[in-house]
C-alpha cells in the first residue's frame, strides 16, 4: 500500500480527490450549516475543510471510511477555528452521569401520540432547522451526526474526540431536548400535543 | 418466585430509549419484552416511542438537505487546483542500496560492514500547455 503511495504523483492524487472526496461537498456543506448556523462560515468552514483534508490526503487509507474521515477534519477545523471566539455553553461536569436519570416516564393518552405525530410530519423544515440551532452545540453535532447522516456512536466518538459513553449522553439529551423545542413549536402552530387531552383543536 | 423479573411501569417507560437505541442489556431487554406483553398501555408506549424516533430522523433529514452552491464547488476545485499548479507530471523515483562488506584483516578478525545508500528523484514537468488558467475541471487534467 504505501509503495503505491510513493508512486502516486501530486497530480494523480488531485484526481483521486477530486474523484472521490469532492463528492461529499453538498454534505459537507449542509453539516457546516448546522454547525455555524449561517452560510458565509459555512463556506468557509467547507473549504478549509477540503484545504485541510487534501494536504493531509497522503495520510488517509484508501478503503477506509472517508466520509467519516471528511466529517472529522470538519468537526475539528469547526470546533478548534470557528468557535473560538464564540461565547458557547457549558455543559455540566456531571454532564454523563445526571442523564440517566430520566425524568419520570408516564403513559399518554392515545390522542396526544396521534397528534405528536401529526404535528411533527406537518412542522416545516425551517421550524426543524430551528429547533436544532437553538440546542447546545455539542448536542447538536452528535444529533446532527447520528441521525441525519446515520454515524454510529463509535464514529462519531473518533469525528468529535470524546468517549463514546458522552456521544450517547449528548445524543440522548440533544433528542430529547429537540423534541421538547417541535412540540413547543407544534403549540404555536396550533397541534394540541397536550398529554393528558390530546387532538387537534 | 423470581421477582426479578417483575418490574413496574416506571422503569419500563424509562428503559425505551435505551431500548431504541439498542443500549439494552439482555437480562434487562428479557424483563422489558415480559412486561410488554402483559401491559397494552407500556406496548402502545413503546410502539409510538419507535414511531417518533423514526419520524424524528425522517424530519431532519429532509429538512437538513442542502445543496452547496455553485461558487463553493468552483472555489474547492480552484483550492486543489492551486495546489498542485506546475506539477501536472511528476516523477518521483527511489534508489535505494545496501552495500555488504566482509573483511578479514591480518589478525584473522573479521569486520563486517553494512552501508545502505539511499537516494530520491523528484522531477516536475511543467505543463506549459494549460489551455486555460482557471476553469479547470476534473476532464482537463492530464491523466
Amino acid at each position: 500500500m504505501s509503495t503505491d503511495l510513493v508512486k502516486e504523483s501530486s497530480a494523480e492524487r488531485a484526481v483521486r480527490f477530486e474523484r472521490d472526496a469532492l463528492a461529499f461537498t453538498d454534505q459537507l456543506y449542509g453539516a457546516a450549516l448546522r454547525y455555524t448556523k449561517n452560510p458565509h462560515d459555512a463556506k468557509d468552514l467547507v473549504q478549509d475543510t477540503y484545504l485541510k483534508a487534501f494536504a493531509s490526503f497522503h495520510q488517509f487509507e484508501p478503503g477506509t471510511n472517508l466520509k467519516a474521515w471528511l466529517y472529522r477534519v470538519l468537526t475539528t477545523t469547526f470546533i478548534n477555528t470557528y468557535r473560538k471566539d464564540q461565547r458557547r455553553p457549558q455543559l455540566s461536569a456531571g454532564e454523563i452521569e445526571d442523564w440517566q436519570l430520566a425524568d419520570a416516564a408516564s403513559h399518554t393518552s392515545d390522542q396526544g401520540k396521534s397528534a405528536e405525530v401529526e404535528a411533527l410530519e406537518n412542522l416545516p423544515d425551517s421550524d426543524i432547522k430551528r429547533a436544532l440551532q437553538d440546542i447546545p452545540e455539542e448536542f447538536r453535532i452528535a444529533v446532527y451526526l447520528a441521525d441525519v447522516e446515520g454515524f454510529s456512536y463509535k464514529e462519531i466518538a473518533e469525528i468529535v474526540g470524546v468517549p463514546a459513553g458522552t456521544v450517547m449522553s449528548r445524543l440522548h439529551r440533544g433528542r430529547k431536548q429537540l423534541r421538547e423545542r417541535l412540540t413547543e413549536y407544534a403549540k404555536e402552530l396550533g397541534y394540541s400535543t397536550d398529554k393528558k387531552s390530546g387532538g387537534k383543536p | 418466585m423470581t421477582f426479578d423479573f417483575i418490574l413496574g411501569c416506571n422503569e419500563v417507560l424509562n428503559s425505551f430509549v435505551f431500548l431504541i437505541e439498542g443500549n439494552l442489556e439482555l437480562p434487562q431487554m428479557n424483563m422489558v419484552e415480559v412486561h410488554i406483553s402483559t401491559c397494552p398501555a407500556c406496548k402502545a408506549e413503546l410502539e409510538h416511542e419507535q414511531a417518533v424516533h423514526t419520524l424524528m430522523q425522517d424530519v431532519l433529514r429532509r429538512s437538513c438537505e442542502e445543496k452547496a452552491p455553485e461558487e463553493l464547488h468552483d472555489a474547492i476545485y480552484r483550492q486543489i487546483h492551486e495546489q498542485t499548479t506546475g506539477t501536472f507530471t511528476e516523477v518521483v523515483t527511489q534508489y535505494s542500496m545496501t552495500e555488504i562488506s566482509i573483511e578479514i584483516d591480518e589478525f584473522g578478525q573479521i569486520e563486517h560492514r553494512e552501508v545502505t545508500i539511499e537516494h530520491t528523484e523528484e522531477i516536475r514537468f511543467l505543463n506549459q500547455e494549460n489551455p486555460n488558467d482557471d476553469g479547470l475541471t476534473p476532464e482537463d487534467q492530464g491523466r
